[in-house]
């Protein structure tokens, strides 16, 4: 869960907007509480518009849905107190902070696929649509391309323009 | 926009935890806001991340997970 909260905060939706809370069934005033506290904290963040996060959200989607991050979490407790195969541990907060690092990576990947399933585009438009840096969607897209799930596909004057391979 | 807003939640609750504690609540008569849908699943640990992001997809305000 703390992954989607991280991937919330990403998108600019928020980790507030989701919650995972512990009540036992022995706790009725508790969980009063809780949904009264809840209300009030999403209260004050307003309605919220799925449409506008529209593209967020399908990169969120992609990118839990991806294997990189299916491999990453829940192997956290193995690699920093267990070791790996090779007996070698690593360390708490190096291991998160590799997590963060390519959890961001992965976001900005899908949104740029997202926004290459809509068709060929250039990356400076790209850069526009996912609202990330020109250098960081070039970045992204080499390692795309390596990996087979973007190319690209013709030049319109001397702009570049990349598609999609894989759904 | 209406004067006041009112949340739209959707909570996934544990069928051994917070779905009793959200009886018991209903039982002992305490208060809370009419604000939350409930979705019982039979484990907590059963909501996979995919739910929350659907949940806001299909328009909730707020998704929260209760164990």
């Amino acid at each position: 869960m703390s992954v989607v909260e991280q991937l919330l905060d990403y998108s600019g939706i928020g980790r507030k907007r989701m919650a995972l809370r512990w009540v036992s069934a022995a706790e009725g005033q508790i969980f009063a509480d809780t949904v009264k506290e809840l209300t009030e904290s999403t209260k004050e963040l307003g309605p919220f518009d799925a449409q506008a996060y529209n593209l967020q959200l399908a990169a969120v989607e992609r990118v839990l849905q991806g294997p990189r991050v299916r491999w990453m979490t829940g192997v956290d407790l193995h690699v920093t107190e267990r070791g790996n195969v090779y007996g070698e541990k690593v360390d708490e907060q190096a291991f998160r902070a590799m997590f963060e690092q390519s959890l961001k990576e992965e976001y900005e990947k899908a949104l740029i696929l997202e926004v290459l399933g809509d068709g060929p585009s250039s990356v400076r438009e790209m850069a526009g649509k996912t609202g990330l840096p020109v250098y960081t969607v070039s970045l992204r897209l080499n390692d795309l391309e390596r990996r087979g799930l973007a190319d690209l596909q013709k030049f319109e004057g001397s702009t570049p323009r990349f598609v999609r391979l894989a759904a | 926009m209406n004067e006041v807003f009112e949340p739209k939640m959707l909570a996934f609750l544990c069928n051994w935890c917070a779905y009793a504690g959200a009886d018991l609540a209903g039982v002992s008569r305490f208060q809370y806001p009419p604000t939350i849908r409930v979705i019982r699943t039979m484990c907590s640990g059963r909501v996979d991340p995919l739910y929350v992001i659907e949940g806001l997809k299909d328009g909730f305000d707020q998704v929260s997970v209760f164990g």
